[in-house]
Parts: C-alpha cells; sequence; structure tokens
C-alpha cells in the first residue's frame, strides 16, 4: 500500500484525482454492460422472437403494468394456485347434472374434479390452468401434450357450478360432453400472447407455447424486444421523450399511435371472430402459431367472420341476427364496422375501440371510464347533443331517464356472451320494424316490453316523423302482442335469453311470463328468467336453471302464490300458443 | 462550507418533514406518483447526507486533517447542490415513466462528487 501512494506522489494531485475518476467510471460501466439484460435476442428464432413477458414491460411502465395487472385480461388463462381459482373447493363444491355426479376437491395443494356417472363408473381429473375471472371461471386438465377444457365450470356471478351446457344454446339433453373441448388448437388463440400451438401433424402431438399466459402487454404492443433493448439507454429514452407523441411508435406497437383502423384490428384480433385468410392458413397456424402481430394489417391473415360464411357445410349464420348484425360477443369488431360511425369516418382517422375505451384506466369491467359510461362517449363527435334541451329535443325522453342515455337506444343489449347480455357494437338508429324484418330485438322495446312492435313502430313515426317515413305498421296479429311476451316464447333461444335478460328485475306483470319461461327447453333462457325472478323476489328459493324439471317445479310451485291467478294462466296460454311451430336455430358460440 | 453545509441540511430537513406530511396525509400528488416519490425520496437522502459530509470536509479542514484547495471546495459544494436539486427537479416535472431532464444534473454532481472525494482522499495521504 505504501508503495502505491509513493508511487502516486509522482504524479500531480490533479491527474491522479483524474486517473482515479475515470478508473472508477470504467469499473462502473463495465458492471452496468455485463449486467445488461438481452431484449433483442428474446426468443430469437421462434415465432414469439421479441415478445417479452409483462415483469420485463414493468422495469419502466410500471402506472401502465398495474392498470393491465387489475384487468381481466391478465387473469384469462392462468396456472392453478389459490390466488387463480375462483371456484368454491370448499363448501358449496358439488354438481350433479344429467346423473353426473362432479365433486370439485382440493388436497394437498392441488385441485381435483371427481365425477362419478350414472352407472358409478368414476373418473378423477387435477385441474392445471383456469380461463376467466370474472364472469365464469372455465378449468383445464392436462390429458397427455393436450390440454382439455372440462364440462364443468363455476359462475363467478352466481356463486354456483354449473355445466358448461347452461352457458351454450342447446336443449336440454344435449351431450354431457359436447363442450369438452381442446385448448391447443382454440382457445389458446385468444387467451394468451402470440400462441404457437405446434402441432405435429404427422403423429398429432402436440407442443403447444405461448409468449405468455394470459392477455399481457404483447397482445396489444406486439414483439417489444428491440424497443427495450434501445431503451436500455437513457440517451435513447430522452431523445423518444421528445419525439411527436403522434408519430409512429418507437420499436413498439402502440394501439393509440396506430392509424384508426389498424388500431381496431389490434382488438378485432380477438373480439371479432375470424377465418383464416387464405383458408389453408389453418395448417401453418397449427404448426407455426398465430401470424398477427399487433400493428399488422389483420386482413393480411384474416377474414371477420360474416352470416354468410361457411365451413364446408357448417353455416356461421346463427350468430347473427337476419340484417347481419352479430348476435354473440367477440364479434365486437364486425359489429362496428358495420356501423355508420365507422363506416361514415374517414378510413383510418375514424371511431376506433379505444375511442370509447381505455386498456390502462377505467372500470375492468368493460374497459370504460366513468365518463365513457355517459353520453360523453358520443357527444366526443355528436356535439348537438351536448345540453339536456338538445338532448330531450333528439330523445323525446326526459334528460334523466334511461331513453336519454345514447347508449340504451343505439347500442342495445341485443348480443349474448358468457352468461350475460352485452351491449351490440353495431351501433345503429333504433328501429322497432327491425324486428318484424329481421326477427330482432328492438332498443325500444328493450325497454317497452309492455309495448307491442306495433305500438313502437307507430310511436316512432309519431316521435321522428323525417326519420321513419319507410316504416310502416304490420298486419301480421304477433306483433300486436306485449313485445316481451312474444319474443319470451315465440323468438329463437337467443331472443328469448335476451328478453329474459331485460325483464331484470322482474316486476308484477311479467313475472308470470318468466315463470312460464322456467319451462323453456334451454337452460340459458331459463338461466335469465331465474335471475329475474330471483331479483324482484331474493328472498324465495331461486329454481335451478339446471336442475331436474321435477325438482325445478317444486321450486316453482312456492312462487304461483305470489301472483294473480288470471295473470298466470294468461303467461301459461300465451307460452302453449306462441310457442307452438317456433323455430330453433342452436347456437355455436365459439368463445 | 459550514454555513452553507448547516443551512442546506436544514432546507433538506424540511423538505424531509413536507414528504412525511404528504405520505401521512396521503398525498396524491406523492402517493400516486411513483417517479416523484422515488426522485424526492433520493432527493431527500442526497441533500441531507451529502450536505453532512459538507460539514465534516469543513471540520477536517479547519482541522488541517485535509487540504482542500479552491476547485476542491467549490467542486464538493457545487456536488452536494447539484444532486439533490437534480433529483428534486426532476421530480416535479417529469416525464411518464422516466424522471424530468433535470436529472441530468445527477451525474454531474455524481462525477464531481467523486472526483473530490479522490482528491481530497488523495490529500488526506499527502498530509
Amino acid at each position: 500500500m505504501l508503495q502505491w501512494f509513493n508511487v502516486a506522489k509522482l504524479f500531480s494531485p490533479a491527474l491522479t484525482t483524474l486517473a482515479a475518476t475515470l478508473f472508477a467510471l470504467t469499473l462502473v460501466a463495465a458492471v452496468i454492460h455485463v449486467t445488461a439484460p438481452d431484449y433483442a435476442e428474446v426468443r430469437a428464432g421462434r415465432a414469439d422472437a421479441g415478445y417479452l413477458e409483462s415483469n420485463n414491460c414493468r422495469k419502466c411502465h410500471e402506472g401502465n403494468y398495474a392498470t393491465w395487472h387489475a384487468t381481466f385480461h391478465r387473469t384469462m388463462t392462468q396456472e392453478v394456485n389459490p390466488q387463480s381459482v375462483l371456484g368454491d373447493f370448499d363448501r358449496d363444491n358439488t354438481i350433479t347434472y344429467q346423473g353426473v355426479r362432479t365433486d370439485m376437491v382440493r388436497e394437498n395443494g392441488s385441485y381435483w374434479m371427481k365425477f362419478t356417472g350414472v352407472d358409478g363408473k368414476k373418473q378423477q381429473l387435477e385441474i392445471g390452468r383456469t380461463i376467466g375471472s370474472r364472469r365464469i371461471q372455465q378449468y383445464l386438465t392436462k390429458n397427455g401434450d393436450q390440454w382439455v377444457r372440462l364440462p364443468i365450470a363455476y359462475d363467478l356471478v352466481q356463486r354456483r357450478w354449473m355445466h358448461l351446457n347452461g352457458s351454450f344454446f342447446y336443449p336440454d339433453g344435449t351431450d354431457y360432453k359436447r363442450h369438452v373441448s381442446e385448448w391447443n388448437s382454440n382457445c389458446v388463440f385468444c387467451h394468451n400472447v402470440k400462441a404457437q400451438p405446434h402441432l405435429d401433424w404427422t403423429d398429432k402431438s402436440w407442443n403447444t407455447e405461448v409468449a405468455e399466459l394470459g392477455i399481457a402487454c404483447g397482445a396489444c404492443h406486439g414483439p417489444a424486444g428491440e424497443h427495450a433493448q434501445l431503451a436500455l439507454s437513457p440517451a435513447t429514452r430522452y431523445r423518444w421523450h421528445f419525439h411527436d407523441p403522434k408519430a409512429p411508435s418507437l420499436a413498439v406497437t402502440n394501439p393509440a399511435r396506430l392509424n384508426s383502423d389498424r388500431s381496431a384490428m389490434v382488438c378485432g384480433h380477438c373480439h371479432g371472430q375470424r377465418l383464416p385468410e387464405p383458408r389453408d392458413r389453418i395448417h401453418q397456424m397449427m404448426s407455426d402459431g398465430d401470424p398477427y402481430d399487433a400493428g399488422k394489417n389483420l386482413l393480411e391473415f384474416y377474414r371477420p367472420v360474416q352470416r354468410e360464411d361457411k365451413i364446408g357445410s357448417y353455416s356461421f349464420a346463427s350468430r347473427f341476427w337476419q340484417d347481419g348484425s352479430p348476435r354473440l360477443t367477440a364479434y365486437e369488431y364486425q359489429g362496428m364496422m358495420r356501423s355508420k360511425c365507422f363506416r361514415a369516418g374517414t378510413p383510418g382517422a375514424r371511431i376506433t375501440c379505444i375511442s370509447c375505451h381505455e386498456m390502462h384506466g377505467g372500470d375492468p369491467r368493460g374497459q370504460l371510464t366513468e365518463k365513457m359510461k355517459t353520453n360523453a362517449a358520443c357527444t366526443q363527435c355528436h356535439q348537438q347533443f351536448t345540453t339536456p334541451a338538445q338532448l330531450v329535443e333528439h330523445t323525446k325522453h326526459s334528460a334523466e331517464s334511461s331513453g336519454s342515455l345514447c347508449y340504451n337506444c343505439h347500442m342495445p343489449s341485443v348480443v349474448y356472451g358468457i352468461m350475460s347480455a352485452h351491449r351490440t357494437h353495431d351501433i345503429t338508429i333504433p328501429r322497432p320494424d327491425e324486428t318484424v324484418r329481421f326477427d330482432k330485438p328492438n332498443a325500444c322495446n328493450q325497454c317497452h316490453l309492455d309495448w307491442s312492435v306495433n305500438r313502437a313502430i307507430a310511436a316512432s313515426q309519431r316521435l321522428w316523423p323525417n326519420a321513419f317515413v319507410d316504416s310502416k305498421v304490420v298486419g301480421d296479429n304477433r306483433f300486436d302482442e306485449p313485445e316481451g311476451q312474444r319474443a319470451l316464447f315465440a323468438g329463437d333461444a337467443v331472443m328469448r335469453a335476451l328478453t329474459a335478460a331485460a325483464m331484470t328485475p322482474a316486476n308484477d306483470v311479467n313475472a308470470p311470463l318468466l315463470l312460464e319461461a322456467m319451462q323453456d327447453r334451454y337452460p340459458i333462457v331459463r338461466y335469465f328468467a331465474a335471475n329475474a325472478l330471483a331479483a324482484q323476489h331474493p328472498a324465495m328459493p331461486k329454481p335451478d336453471y339446471l336442475g331436474t324439471t321435477e325438482k325445478r317445479n317444486t321450486a316453482l310451485r312456492e312462487w304461483y302464490p305470489l301472483f294473480m291467478p288470471e295473470r298466470l294462466r294468461a303467461a301459461k296460454e300465451a307460452r302453449e300458443r306462441l310457442s307452438a311451430g317456433r323455430v330453433e336455430a342452436d347456437v355455436e358460440v365459439g368463445e | 462550507m459550514i454555513r452553507q453545509g448547516w443551512i442546506s441540511l436544514a432546507a433538506w430537513i424540511v423538505f424531509g418533514l413536507l414528504i412525511e406530511g404528504l405520505i401521512g396525509f396521503r398525498s396524491p400528488a406523492l402517493l400516486d406518483d411513483s417517479v416523484r416519490r422515488e426522485m424526492f425520496r433520493l432527493a431527500h437522502a442526497h441533500g441531507t447526507l451529502l450536505n453532512l459530509v459538507l460539514i465534516a470536509a469543513a471540520i477536517c479542514a479547519r482541522l488541517d486533517l485535509v487540504r482542500l484547495g479552491r476547485a476542491t471546495s467549490l467542486g464538493l459544494r457545487a456536488a452536494v447542490t447539484l444532486l439533490p436539486i437534480g433529483f428534486l427537479c426532476a421530480g416535479i416535472w417529469h416525464f411518464k415513466d422516466d424522471p424530468g431532464v433535470a436529472i441530468l444534473l445527477v451525474p454531474i454532481g455524481a462525477l464531481l462528487l467523486l472526483a473530490t472525494a479522490f482528491q481530497i482522499g488523495y490529500s488526506a495521504f499527502r498530509q
């Protein structure tokens, strides 16, 4: 040591200080260099090259990470653990459906479904992953290299176990295993980031991988490896900070900086059921993975499914109303593209998903801020309806009434998905005559359930004579019936379910109709009817929409004395009369 | 130096009280802003500790334990000012996920501090 300082004395203090400072800086720089991550080479050579996991994005984007973390997107697909499993495995943990009893059991940190068949045969399957966390939670078990969706799910809203037959539009008696399906070729594509089924076509084996389970950063921002690599340098980051915020993003996709059509495609990738384009691309998709990355032109790889589409003899028609408007969720992209708001806009600078929805903030249930739940969503463009006087003049309803909320008339709840009625994204002018022409619920009668369609047509002609000049009252006397009653019994299963949902909570007029709807052959219709009844009389025993007819009727018998006998008789007569000759259309819900 | 040390120390203690108050009264201006919180914490820590260092250096110089030249003295005084002020200003005005441009004062202050530390250490061995 002494020797070293003697050597140091040979140099001037300034030179020594400079040398020591430079040496220290070199040391610091070396440590930074050695410990620097290599994001540019993440997953190199794979279909998901450059896709980062969300915890990497968090290092810089803490706020965005937190808002995403609060969403149901994050928890769409999860490995099983005490935090991810939301079903009741401890107390109310049994369901019997079609004679098959299922016990949901937690044993030493593992989760099981134990099935006992009608013949007494037992089978137990370990749950490995969960799907969903908002309305229902579904469960996956691993069968070799394949993940399989189990037939029992947990209804998170009603807090009960259910069979998946109860969530689709099929009648009682549908095969118990009808909805046991393969995750690797289906759910994987939209419920995770950058799906790669890796199907080996020769031996039909799977080696399925995803960039990240659940819908994480990569789903909307694409591969960000290069962006993260560049952002390691503070000089680059500060250069970016002074970059034009409206300019295209920097080595990463930001839907807010894309033109509106490309931005909508990011959401439409999953919220717009699609077919590969060309069709035989499906082989590449199953082998290599989803070719789409956020920011690319979705239409280069896919075509959004439309009513007229078919695969062989299979038709998608039943997923749409007769006018081509989607009637299931996951078709929001198609709905929006049908809207005048979209069609009348300038391509690239028109309405898009994030015109209303906020992915990093707001209520995770719908990803809407409180402001966007109001008419403010529409008055962004339609400023002529901003003041109460302008609003009343336009809606002919008082400013505070539900009839003056833009959404209720222009985006009525005529779409079904995951045990709920949803607003359509086909933003239209409400036309009661569409019920006659397209057998589709109309916004007016969604509220005025006790009005007939003809009365609604007449009222709309009186209130908005210029808009409804070509609308005519029809001679068919079915449309002189209260529309709630007609649709609940004469409509197809989707119409009936949505009508029962519109009757929630029930009242003394429609409750007898809903009691009759509990005789429907479609469990999903009974689901909405039972919920509507229970919302009116929460203390009454709720009829089990999935239970046996006998069990259900026993529960219903307690309900009948609550209502006037003549109303009950009229409801029964209406059901028998209106449901006769009704044409059913079972709907494959491709979620 | 000793005057600057004590006065600055008092100022950064007051700033510490302000931070405690903002946290205690759950001020969203601090609690909802992770970048600002981090920068203010660093400003307070550097402001108080470096001014203690400044006071210690001044005492050492008076006791003739070290020799502080004019340049070293100025460098040290500048460093203990620039570092915490850089953090403070970078926290008051900042980008969404990065400190504000005032953060550039921090490496300048750090370099000065490093150089003066070496210089004082060197002079201590020469005493």
